[in-house]
């Protein structure tokens, strides 16, 4: 009895800790399995113009040029040539690929999604240093969770009772796939 | 609850840092070598450093937009690039490198024009892309990555953004 009250005492209170992190973790593990979909982190948006024959220049020099015609008011951050007749303008948020000498362009805008960056950024442990030992506590953290939720209910709700038959049905589906993906 | 409260506080104080700027930001391993080798050097006698560990300097024109695993360095007086291909997760490169000047380092290596060594078709596809046309993902010059005889790539240990 007093060792299921300790199960109880630490199911609730490493529940409560981690409660937050885990609908976080929760949202960006669903944002991330689609990525072959969508990009869950950015928000990009290509479009296409022509701004007419540029001049010949230096890379820095066409880069302003082009942007000025696109009035685009920043100065670009840099301008590089990146093979023969293709110049890329690089602003914070977006990049120009420009094909010379002719000025036909892709414009590429990108924003961070707004939240999902953020949870992407700790779920995916983007960030390394100490993160990557709290994300460990937190994974050995879901490990007690599950563990000691088997114990919390005695009798016929219990492990012993349908308990064992709902563990058995959720160990199935991971094994059950892993079967049929071979 | 205030001890909690005060966990959650200082845990954002944290992490927020992480969230912010990206400059002189290292990556991996970083950069260990001193002096770095010219990517057009690379390029033109690529037998003579395959296998070996590299340093290689200039600016960020392309990133992997989804994992964040490949960057496209050009020396930007050469117009020649090389893929800086890293561990899925290991290392992430983030898309607000494109257009930064920076350092990585790694070993020289040369794939498969199909670009399947590390298993992942599509990205080698993308990159390869970029290696040929210098970032000008169209389909023809995609077909014409494809049909390059080698593609050559760092298998990059670590980078500094600056």
């Amino acid at each position: 009895m007093r060792l299921r009250r300790l199960v109880v005492a630490v199911h609730r209170d490493v529940g409560y800790f981690f409660a937050g992190l885990t609908v976080l973790y929760a949202v960006s593990g669903v944002a991330v399995n689609h990525m072959a979909d969508w990009n869950p982190s950015y928000r990009l948006q290509k479009t296409r113009h022509e701004v007419g024959l540029v001049a010949d220049g230096t890379a820095a020099e066409q880069g302003r040029e082009v942007a000025r015609r696109l009035g685009i008011e920043a100065e670009p951050m840099s301008a590089v040539r990146v093979g023969p007749g293709l110049l890329k303008v690089f602003f914070e948020d977006r990049t120009l690929t420009v094909s010379l000498p002719g000025g036909e362009l892709e414009d590429e805008r990108r924003a961070r999604r707004y939240f999902l960056y953020e949870v992407n950024f700790l779920h995916l442990n983007k960030g390394k240093g100490w993160w990557t030992w709290f994300a460990d506590v937190y994974a050995i953290g879901l490990a007690a969770l599950a563990l000691t939720g088997l114990f919390i209910i005695p009798g016929r709700k219990g492990l012993s009772g349908r308990g064992k038959w709902l563990v058995a049905a959720g160990l199935l589906a991971p094994l059950l796939y892993l079967v049929l993906s071979r | 609850m205030r001890r909690v409260l005060s966990l959650l506080v200082v845990t954002i104080i944290m992490v927020l840092p992480a969230l912010a700027g990206e400059a002189n930001k290292k990556y991996g391993a970083g950069v260990t070598l001193d002096s770095a080798v010219g990517i057009s050097e690379l390029l033109a006698a690529p037998d003579k450093f395959i296998g070996k560990r590299v340093r290689v300097d200039g600016v960020v024109t392309a990133v992997c937009a989804k994992r964040g695993c490949w960057m496209m360095l050009t020396d930007p007086d050469r117009e020649q690039g090389i893929r800086i291909k890293v561990e899925d997760g290991v290392i992430v490169f983030p898309l607000e490198a494109m257009g930064r000047k920076a350092s990585a380092e790694g070993v020289f290596e040369v794939v498969n024009p199909a670009g399947e060594k590390h298993g992942d078709a599509e990205h080698a596809k993308q990159a390869e892309g970029e290696q040929a046309s210098g970032g000008y993902s169209c389909a023809e010059q995609e077909k014409a990555a494809k049909k390059a005889s080698a593609t050559y790539q760092i298998a990059g240990t670590g980078a500094i953004l600056y």
